[in-house]
């Protein structure tokens, strides 16, 4: 910035500005004149009319041949930068030293997220499919259920044909299922990091009670059918086995160190010109 | 100081003989084309609008607090609803958020001023005297026999309500004459921001180091075009209708009254963006200054409100999942509905990770900004809940739906917007808001907002529709509307404690000098309040932040961008 | 220096776009915006009418008007060059035939207007096809005569010779302007004599 290089001497005494004037005001009440005659009587319109040409016109000679200017005195007083509040961090184990704040210093990489997903949806589909035994419904009617959610045939047909295999609902049930694992593992990936302490006890039970919790509530509105046939403590059980093993493999993954006060080119990987000095963004303060 | 930006305040502390004639200083601002001027007249209008709003929602709430209560008569109640929507959308929300973009844009681009400055007079007096042409309806659109003289067909202004013969009387007429004119003096601000920021930067302000407060007006500038517009032609469509016997709308003649609706609502919801956008761009700017750290993600920041801008063009129908449409097209607008909620949830993930380990200052701006990242969380959560079409056959036009809005636009514009006045008023008068009331304003309007909104969800699923007059006792729905109705009376306390604020720290407020906030962007480089010129000289910029590199020059941001 | 004008720096200025034309484009946006509407209303009520007469009975193209307007694109386009390259006399020659090629335009479509009102009786309320036609029509033939307008208060500067080279970006602006007018009646020249009939 050049307030700061400059001195007062060198500093222009006088600005030039746009001058004021009423034609604005005076065209912008001509026209709602002449709409509101439209509804009262037509003689605001006449009025309008005539008030509107007026600032077309005043407003044309205010710019043409030159737009009318007036000189602003320039009483110069300096910017001086000053920083009461340098420091940025507040934990002092992420920031050692200096005014940046760069949290979180180290994430899990997007493989760790993808790999907790695989084990976790491996884990739900046993859990479930346990759950199919030990209820006598057998493995594929869980598997059934889930397809419901987006394919609504089976509710309606028989208990037996919903305890049996179909290819299309099995094909269903697996998209969603390992979409959402997927899905759920990056969210995992991406959030436990910001969590230091007890990320098990966070990712394992409290997220998958408080998202059973809401589709309890909820369950019964959108889909009462469906309803019917959840088992909600089985539902949890494997809600928490995912939880618990996603965790578990997103933790053991190892950590790397985020970039996110390079630019954007550099962290694209892309070869640009003129890019600053590669600082490493992993060592702290520069 | 510049001479005459703060007329009141120094004429107060003159001598007598020293003063200003007051009807100088009126024409002062009258015929001004000064960008900071006319921003603070926008935002000024825009106040009084919104006490006309208030009174008008007080009003309504009172006659609802009790079943078969007989406070106003039902076609009073009627006007009120529409007068209160439209008053609220159009001349109070969209003006206070135009006057603080007109003030800040140029400021913080390093401009002296808009690309058009007449344009930028005319824009706002268009916009005003539409809103005096509204409420002229009052007095001048007395119709035949008692059908009304404030308009009474809520602000959707659903067709038939509007034709010839269900509407007498000129009170329509006021309605759809005050949205064109204000509509000419919106567009007129949308072309000029866009062209504003387009083509007024200071040297070495590309589009990638604007601050985020610009970036995202150019985003709500772009957007007007194309959400003003078509309700403008809609309104022609109307005046047609109305004036020259024309059959758009006219369902004895072939005419279809819900391509009306689609016209509306074209605009409507495209609309809660553009109102919603600015309210993101105040967060983008305050949490980074109260959080001490740089705005956490500044690309995808930007990906999102651009990626909203785009989807919000596509999710009008889910105000019509009742109507007749195909189940396809339910399908598509639904997906939309819940679609946009992706880039609304990056930017709130993003906010958070700005404050996340960063030293956070609680000052009155970060409270509300706090506030709003709490209540536009719900809002939008219930806003997906609407999007699915079955839950919207459900609670449509239920007071479900009116607490969700309104926790859109009090618990999130509003919210942000009372941040902003916090944040941005030194630089404005030059003196401090006080703290100790803007806290007592907070909090009272946090418990009013929640007292009144909250049961409104509840009133809503329990099935009291919106917009009725009075109701039958023995529904489970008074207890919930009267503390509704008391919530409203904590809400307008808190914000007479705002408005004395104003008025007492703009006439005593400890003096702020220029920078008070110690924040990063070009507009508090200059004095406060700024001199008519701005910038005395053009700043240069290198980085988005280019106070943080004048106070830091020995780890600018620069190397880092 | 002692006093500074209002405008930024040049060397940093030429890389900006200039304001004349972005505040040109987002007007012709806007406009755009409100025509979309109109086709869409339209297109959504062909052969919606209840009764007639029917677009075939009544329209006749006006292929000649067609014609002059959308070639008054090209003069204006050579009339802005000529300008830019400081040839007055080229510019006012073909500012006129624009200007020409307008009015040509628009009395052509009054004759139509008049045979249709006076000699057939149809009118903005005779049915839908009526009100959608006229609103459309009309709604684009006001946009010519607006254009029309700006463009003979510059033909007259231009004769008394006061349009020079440096006002060439504001006619440029104008020429934008009319460009989008023109490209307008592409679409509602064929929704309505093409697709509609």
């Amino acid at each position: 910035m050049a307030e700061e290089t400059k001195r007062a001497e060198d500093l222009p005494r006088e600005v030039e500005m746009p001058s004021p004037t009423a034609w604005p005001i005076v065209l912008a009440a001509g026209i709602t004149l002449l709409v509101a005659g439209l509804a009262t009587t037509v003689w605001l319109t006449v009025l309008g009319a005539c008030l509107a040409a007026a600032g077309t016109v005043g407003w044309f000679r205010h710019l043409y041949p030159h737009e009318r200017l007036e000189t602003e005195r320039v009483e110069h007083e300096p910017f001086k930068p000053v920083t009461e509040r340098p420091e940025v961090a507040r934990r002092r184990e992420v920031i050692q030293e200096g005014h940046r704040a760069r949290v979180p210093v180290e994430i899990y990489p997007v493989s760790a997220g993808i790999k907790g997903g695989l084990a976790g949806s491996v884990a739900m589909a046993l859990l479930a499919m346990l759950y199919g035994v030990v209820s006598h419904h057998g493995i594929w009617y869980p598997i059934n259920l889930l397809a419901a959610v987006v394919y609504a045939r089976p509710l309606l047909v028989s208990s037996h044909q919903i305890s049996t295999f179909h290819i299309q609902l099995f094909l269903v049930a697996a998209a969603i299922h390992v979409l959402a694992s997927l899905l759920v593992g990056l969210l995992y990936g991406a959030v436990l990091p910001m969590f230091p302490r007890r990320p098990i006890l966070l990712g394992g039970f409290v997220a998958p009670i408080v998202w059973s919790g809401l589709l309890h509530s909820v369950l019964g509105i959108i889909n009462p059918l469906l309803n019917q046939r959840i088992s909600w403590g089985w539902f949890v059980a494997s809600q928490i086995g995912f939880g618990i093993v996603a965790g578990l493999v997103v933790a053991r993954q190892g950590r790397i160190h985020t970039r996110q006060y390079l630019p954007f080119a550099i962290r694209a990987g892309l070869e640009v010109s003129g890019r600053p000095q590669d600082k490493d963004p992993g060592e702290g303060q520069q | 100081m510049a001479p005459d930006s703060m007329p009141i305040a120094r004429a107060l502390s003159l001598p007598r003989s020293e003063r200003k004639p007051w009807l100088e200083v009126l024409h002062e601002w009258v015929i001004t084309v000064d960008h900071k001027k006319i921003g603070v007249m926008y935002v000024l209008y825009g106040l009084l609008f919104m006490v006309a709003g208030g009174i008008e929602a007080t009003l309504m709430r009172i006659q609802l607090a009790v079943p078969e209560a007989r406070f106003v008569s039902p076609q009073v109640f009627n006007r009120l609803f529409t007068m209160h929507g439209t008053t609220m959308i159009f001349f109070v929300a969209m003006p206070i958020l135009f006057g603080f973009a007109n003030y800040l844009v140029p400021l913080m681009i390093g401009a002296r001023d808009m690309a058009f400055p007449r344009l930028n007079a005319f824009s706002f007096w268009m916009t005003a005297f539409g809103g005096l042409l509204l409420y002229f309806s009052y007095v001048g659109g007395a119709g035949v026999y008692g059908a009304g003289s404030a308009p009474s067909f809520g602000w959707w202004a659903y067709a038939p309500l509007t034709s010839p013969a269900f509407a007498r009387g000129h009170s329509t007429d006021f309605w759809t004459l005050a949205l064109l004119v204000s509509g000419v003096g919106t567009v007129g601000f949308g072309v000029n921001t866009v062209a504003t920021i387009l083509c007024m930067r200071c040297p070495g302000m590309k589009l990638t180091k604007m601050p985020l407060l610009v970036w995202l007006n150019l985003v709500m500038g772009g957007m007007l075009f194309f959400t003003i517009s078509p309700l403008t032609a809609a309104q022609l469509m109307l005046m047609i209708d109305r004036y020259l016997g024309g059959h758009f709308f006219d369902t004895q003649a072939g005419g279809k009254a819900t391509l009306w609706m689609h016209f509306f609502w074209i605009f409507g919801h495209p609309e809660v963006y553009v109102l919603i956008i600015p309210a993101f761009a105040f967060l983008s700017e305050i949490v980074p200054v109260f959080s001490r750290k740089a705005i956490f993600g500044y690309p995808i920041m930007v990906a999102a409100t651009v990626g909203i801008g785009f989807i919000s063009f596509g999710v009008w129908a889910h105000h019509l999942y009742t109507i007749d449409m195909p189940s396809y097209g339910q399908a598509f607008f639904v997906g939309m509905s819940l679609a946009i909620a992706v880039p609304t949830g990056i930017k709130i993930f993003n906010w958070l990770a700005t404050m996340w380990g960063g030293k956070i200052w609680l000052a009155t701006p970060m409270l509300f900004c706090v506030g709003f990242l709490f209540q536009f969380l719900i809002a939008g959560l219930t806003g997906v809940i609407l999007a699915n079409a079955p839950f919207d056959w459900q609670l449509g036009n239920s007071y479900f739906v009116v607490a969700h809005f309104h926790y859109v636009i009090v618990g999130g514009i509003l919210f942000a917007l009372f941040g902003a006045f916090y944040y941005w008023f030194p630089k404005v008068t030059g003196r401090m808001m006080d703290e100790t009331l803007g806290k007592w304003h907070f909090w009272l309007f946090v418990i009013g907002f929640h007292l009144t909104f909250d049961p409104m969800h509840i009133a809503g699923i329990l099935g009291m529709p919106r917009r009725i007059w009075t109701y039958q006792p023995g529904h489970g729905w008074a207890i919930w509307n009267m503390i509704s109705t008391f919530g409203v009376f904590v809400q307008a306390t808190a914000i007479l404690i705002f408005v004395f604020n104003l008025i007492h720290s703009y006439l005593q407020g400890a003096q702020a000098g220029d920078d008070p906030w110690d924040a990063w962007t070009l507009e508090w480089s200059t004095s406060s309040p700024p001199p008519p010129y701005n910038f005395a000289v053009i700043p240069e910029v290198k980085s988005r932040r280019p106070l943080w590199d004048l106070k830091h020059p020995e780890d600018p941001d620069w190397q880092y961008e | 220096m002692s006093t500074v004008p209002a405008a930024i720096p040049s060397s940093w200025a030429t890389r900006l776009p200039r304001r004349g034309h972005i505040g040109m484009l987002s007007l012709v946006a806007a406009e755009s915006a409100i025509f979309s509407i109109f086709i869409v209303a339209y297109i959504y009520y062909i052969g919606k009418s209840l009764s007639g007469p029917t677009p075939r009975q009544i329209l006749v193209v006006p292929v000649f008007g067609t014609v002059c307007l959308l070639s008054s694109s090209l003069t204006i386009h050579l009339a802005v060059t000529g300008l830019r390259k400081g040839r007055a006399r080229v510019f006012k020659a073909f500012w006129a035939i624009t200007a020409a090629l307008g009015a040509i335009f628009l009395t052509g479509t009054a004759l139509d207007w008049r045979r249709m009102i006076y000699k057939l009786g149809f009118t903005i309320r005779t049915n839908l096809f009526g009100t959608t036609y006229y609103s459309l029509v009309g709604l684009h033939a006001f946009h010519v005569t607006v254009g029309f307008i700006m463009l003979a208060i510059v033909l007259i500067f231009a004769l008394a010779g006061k349009v020079r080279q440096e006002h060439a970006e504001k006619c440029e602006a104008l020429s934008i302007y009319w460009h989008f007018v023109d490209a307008v009646w592409v679409v509602v020249f064929t929704v309505v004599y093409i697709v509609g009939r």
